[in-house]
């Protein structure tokens, strides 16, 4: 299979501005999307309100709207467009790519197919279709599907009044529960309730954000290990796994307020394939045709359970990740995909040998740290949930865990410079704690045992204040693999230590 | 030091810092060490494939673990880009931009561009935007290896925001060719005393300020500016950072809880100038590039006008390109004064400067002689790249080689929005301050004024409501104001509501509204017509330092039902400019190509 000759223009929707959940990765994707497709030939029509992009200068475009990214501004877009091509008698068609622009473009591109506007001008959607984009979307109907195909999910229910969402609370039997609401970006909206009041308070909140009113009330899987799959597809049903990533903090913070560490390190081979395998399964029941999806997992560390909770049908966070940790340009075979190129039809720029359907390996091991900034927002809450709160993030790479963990750590640019050891004092409230001073043992408890930006650091304080590894991970369930590779670090920080002379 | 022992740690990703404390050296001294045993770190490739086939994109991460070293040699002329690493509210975006916009325009001119950054979310960190990058963090110790290790030319430290102009100083320190602008001149902009000096040189005012270094010094300051003033640290801890403060009592308690103050960081009191309109000049300059700086070139890439008055952060306002309400006397002096400060400071490459206009005087707030946030938005309102312009002038070229000689003044009215992420914060007040917020920006570009906000309102999350009714509570000091912003809404045919303090002043003006409880009078109130979704506009201007419980309330019930609040009332009015120009004849859209 080739390329489709039938298109001559692609509309690509950007993100529009830079918020919490929704950042300069989508100026990184979009911006390889129009570049692979001009490369194609294809006339490229971008609308993005944010001009801080590189995929708005003028160059990456045929035609750039600096534009509200409106369903009703997008339609005029739609309209002005089929005109220009009639004038410049275009033979082939205008189609959407809505999946690049991450929840903004696939929201903007949802709304303009359920009002009809789409079908009435004859605009088809590439990437992923509508069908598919709702499967991936609506949670409950993705739970569904899921146990249709013999994958566990969190035992859930959807609600549409506070008083639906009792009747599931009632149902599931225990708290604490999570809150999603549908639709909304990032998790706005949702979080964990661990009491009565907190559930009726946050389920009422999560049902007014939610655009269609609805909220998924879930079993709490607080504690369990978190991992996501890369996973892409092409028109010929070819899959491959683009990255394995897992969570360092467990279940219950965002994926994009979790450190997160690439390939997965604490699954037997046989749990990962299984995890791989089930990926597959996934994207192809949900109906993604071409293009990348993300899919998160959870595993409970008790018995193994492994839940799917929830998939991207369309380049998300995680796939700018993936891509900067492998190689592997996902939103530029995305699109090529998209247009009608097979996994193995795409070259691979970086070995020029090998094709896009070879899947990456890696030997080295990749650490991601979100960056906070609650010191702007005081009377806000600092404590890690379902909802996204950083607003940046760093990456390292290294040989070991240990080494891209430090130096990711010191690429933060919080004036740390590593785990530990640099000097640096500590401030807690009006308090200062010297950098190698012992913390005290409430503090330590406290702060490992309710999920914040400084836990990482905590898990040092508490090794050098005596703690052991299963004490912390009783505080924190951080697999015990990370804690012993950290105790080596603060191990090896005594080491240089006594070496002064 | 034991080798072994360094070696372990660097292997163990510890970084020169850490050893040099735990171990009782200094960075340099480590730095020094090691280099005589050879202890260096090796360059390895990204390549999908665990070294499998060939690597054909130089993609390079650092690492002390035994093994080749992967770096292709070049002997050609390379200069290195700092990025800026991971994004942070005020430095976002907007410098990756500048920062790849340097890699374009380097790789254009014929030399091997290097970037180095640790952020993975950017197009800065794609393979194919420069020659080689360099994931790594951004501290001396990681980019002098790189440096070192590819025997670059140069290195551009202007285009990453505060991240590489911090290590600016340190780099050229240890043999690093900073090009552009030199780090000596970026210092006379920082540095409070030679910056004042430099102003006094040039006959520039700025507002009156003093500092302090303990309570008494600080109150003595601000006795003799008269309040309102600014308070900041010099040297800023934890985000505890600006504030403008009005009385006796608000200084005690900033300086008792908010900063510590002493002879080493001491405390900065501005005059905060009431009212004043504050605009934004990026420009680019080559003037350095000449002993006679006569010879060099100059040109303001745009002037930005602030929608709201002084005291609102530069990365939080709105602004209108070109200025909407300066006077040409205005604009010439802020053109003059452009100049002259661009000469003084031999700039090459960007430079940003804040004034603040009351009447006819133009203060100068602040001088960056670098890129600035606004620099991306700029470039695409003017449709000139200026990053890409000032990367090439920063390597050699002039701007009148490059045919950029004189200013341009667009036919069109482009207006930045910014986009805060107060709905993620629960509980957080949402109002501007001389601290920023924001995590984002969206234009809104038309030929028409009122159109361009509309759409840049629109653009934000927040669509001009056409009809409806329009919840007003504004300050005391906003009282004189009132009546004529609220004509505004109430000829667009909006209905008023008010609690009775304004309702009175609006009926006394002769325009209808309708009356609703305080929060604490009863209900239904303003937060239950929020609710209800029965408000479709709120105007709420703070009432002073520590706002009111139901103002708070009030405004974060705005965010959260996703009404369009404006906090001042310069906003309030371009919002009504909005709202009348899209009644009138709606909007159209047009690409950036056209335009330009």
């Amino acid at each position: 299979m080739a390329k489709r000759s039938d298109i001559h223009s692609v509309l690509i929707i950007g993100a529009g501005p830079i918020i919490i959940g929704q950042a300069c990765e989508f100026d990184y994707s979009g911006t390889q999307a129009c570049k692979a497709l001009r490369e194609e030939g294809y006339r490229v029509v971008l609308v993005n309100s944010n001009p801080a992009t590189i995929m708005t200068d003028p160059e990456f475009a045929d035609r750039t709207y600096i534009e509200p990214i409106t369903p009703e501004c997008v339609e005029k877009i739609i309209l002005r467009e089929l005109e220009e091509m009639r004038r410049i008698g275009a033979n082939g068609k205008l189609v959407l790519l809505p999946t690049l622009g991450g929840q903004t473009a696939l929201n903007t591109a949802m709304s303009l197919c359920r009002s009809g506007v789409l079908e009435k001008h004859g605009i088809e959607m590439i990437g992923a279709n509508a069908r598919a984009i709702e499967r991936g979307e609506d949670r409950q109907v993705f739970k569904d599907l899921m146990l249709e195909i013999g994958l566990d999910v969190p035992i859930s229910g959807t609600a549409h009044t506070v008083e639906e969402a009792r009747q599931i609370a009632e149902r599931i039997g225990k708290l604490p529960l999570i809150i999603r609401p549908a639709f909304t970006l990032g998790g706005t909206g949702g979080g964990i309730a661990y009491n009565r009041e907190e559930f009726e308070e946050i389920s009422k909140r999560g049902l007014e954000l939610s655009p269609v009113s609805e909220i998924l009330v879930e079993e709490s899987l607080l504690g369990w290990k978190e991992f996501e799959m890369e996973v892409m597809r092409d028109r010929n049903d070819n899959c491959v796994i683009i990255c394995s990533i897992e969570n360092f903090d467990p279940m219950g913070v965002h994926t994009g307020d979790s450190i997160t560490v690439a390939p997965i390190q604490t699954l037997t081979d046989k749990e990962f394939q299984l995890m791989r395998d089930a990926s597959f399964a996934v994207i192809r029941a949900v109906g993604v045709e071409t293009g990348g999806s993300n899919i998160q997992f959870a595993v409970n560390p008790d018995n193994g359970r492994m839940v799917i909770i929830e998939m991207n049908p369309r380049v998300s966070r995680s796939s700018a990740l993936a891509s900067k940790a492998t190689g592997f340009p996902i939103a530029k075979i995305a699109a090529k995909l998209a247009v009608g190129y097979l996994l193995d039809e795409i070259r691979n720029d970086i070995t020029r040998e090998t094709p896009a359907s070879f899947e990456p390996t890696i030997d080295y091991v990749v650490t991601k740290i979100p960056r906070f900034a609650f010191e702007k927002f005081p009377q806000a809450d600092p404590t890690l949930n379902t909802q996204m709160k950083s607003v940046g993030e760093a990456m390292a790479i290294g040989r070991t865990f240990k080494e891209s963990l430090q130096k990711a750590l010191r690429s933060l640019e919080i004036g740390r410079y590593g785990l530990g050891g640099d000097g640096k004092p500590w401030r807690i409230g009006e308090k200062v704690i010297g950098d190698r001073d012992i913390f005290p043992r409430d503090l330590i408890i406290q702060k490992l045992s309710v999920p914040n930006a400084e836990r990482i650091f905590y898990i040092r304080h508490a090794l050098r204040a005596g703690f052991d590894i299963e004490q912390i991970f009783g505080l924190t369930k951080i697999d015990r693999w990370f804690l012993v590779q950290i105790k080596e670090l603060v191990d090896f920080e005594e080491c240089l230590a006594a070496s002064r002379e | 030091m034991n080798a072994e022992l360094l070696a372990k740690a660097k292997s163990l990703g510890f970084s020169d810092r850490q050893i040099a404390n735990l171990t009782g050296r200094t960075e340099d001294q480590v730095r020094a060490e090691r280099k005589s045993l050879g202890l260096v770190p090796s360059y390895r490739l990204v390549d999908t494939c665990a070294a499998e086939f060939e690597a054909y994109t130089p993609y390079y991460y650092s690492t002390y673990d035994r093994g080749d070293d992967e770096v292709r040699p070049s002997d050609r002329k390379k200069v290195m880009i700092l990025g800026g690493g991971p994004n942070r509210i005020g430095q976002g975006i907007e410098f990756d931009y500048c920062c790849v916009h340097a890699a374009f325009a380097l790789k254009e001119d014929g030399f091997e561009t290097l970037m180095v950054n640790s952020n993975p979310e950017t197009v800065s960190t794609d393979y194919d935007t420069s020659d080689k990058l360099y994931f790594e963090p951004l501290t001396l110790e990681d980019v002098l290896h790189i440096y070192e290790r590819e025997k670059c030319w140069g290195a551009i430290a202007q285009f990453g925001g505060q991240t590489p102009l911090n290590l600016a100083l340190s780099l050229q320190k240890n043999g690093v060719n900073i090009i552009g602008t030199s780090p000596q001149s970026i210092e006379v902009a920082e540095d409070r005393k030679l910056f004042a000096a430099m102003l006094r040189k040039l006959d520039i005012p700025q507002p009156p300020n003093g500092i302090a270094t303990n309570e008494a010094e600080a109150l003595a300051a601000a006795h003799e500016l008269g309040y309102p003033v600014l308070v900041r640290p010099s040297f800023v801890l934890g985000g505890r950072a600006m504030q403008i403060v009005y009385s006796d009592t608000e200084l005690h308690h900033y300086m008792r809880f908010a900063v510590e103050a002493s002879p080493e960081r001491p405390v900065l009191v501005d005059k905060f100038l009431e009212d004043a309109t504050e605009v934004d000049v990026d420009c680019i300059a080559d003037v350095g590039q000449f002993e006679d700086q006569s010879e060099g070139t100059m040109v303001i890439g745009g002037m930005l006008e602030h929608v709201e008055f002084a005291g609102v952060h530069s990365g939080d306002a709105a602004m209108v390109l070109p200025p909407h309400t300066l006077s040409q006397e205005v604009i010439g002096t802020i053109r003059q004064y452009t100049h002259a400060m661009a000469r003084e400071l031999k700039v090459i490459g960007l430079m940003n400067v804040q004034y603040a206009v009351k009447g006819t005087t133009v203060y100068v707030l602040e001088v960056n002689p670098r890129a600035s946030r606004t620099v991306p938005f700029v470039s695409k309102a003017i449709g000139v790249p200026l990053a890409k312009m000032a990367a090439k002038v920063m390597a050699g070229k002039s701007l009148k080689e490059l045919g950029f000689t004189s200013e341009i003044w667009t036919k069109y009215w482009t207006v930045k929005e910014s986009v805060f992420p107060f709905n993620r914060f629960h509980g957080q007040d949402i109002l501007l301050s001389p601290e920023m917020r924001s995590t984002g920006e969206v234009m809104g570009l038309d030929a028409d004024l009122g159109i361009a906000y509309a759409k840049s309102q629109m653009a934000a999350g927040a669509a001009p409501p056409l009809s409806g009714t329009v919840f007003i509570s504004v300050s005391d000091a906003h009282k004189d104001d009132l009546p004529e912003v609220a004509r505004l809404y109430a000829d667009l045919g909006f209905e008023l509501i008010a609690t009775n303090g304004t309702a009175a002043i609006l009926e006394k003006a002769g325009m209808k509204v309708r009356r609703v409880s305080k929060l604490s009078e009863g209900r239904p109130n303003a937060v239950d017509l929020l609710k209800n979704k029965e408000i479709q506009l709120v105007i709420n201007t703070p009432a002073g330092q520590a706002p009111r419980a139901d103002e708070v309330k009030i405004r974060t019930t705005a965010v959260y039902t996703g009404t369009p609040i404006m906090t001042t009332m310069s906003g309030a009015r371009a919002m009504a400019l909005g709202i009348s120009a899209l009644r009138k004849s709606g909007y159209s859209v047009k690409t950036l190509q056209e335009y330009h």
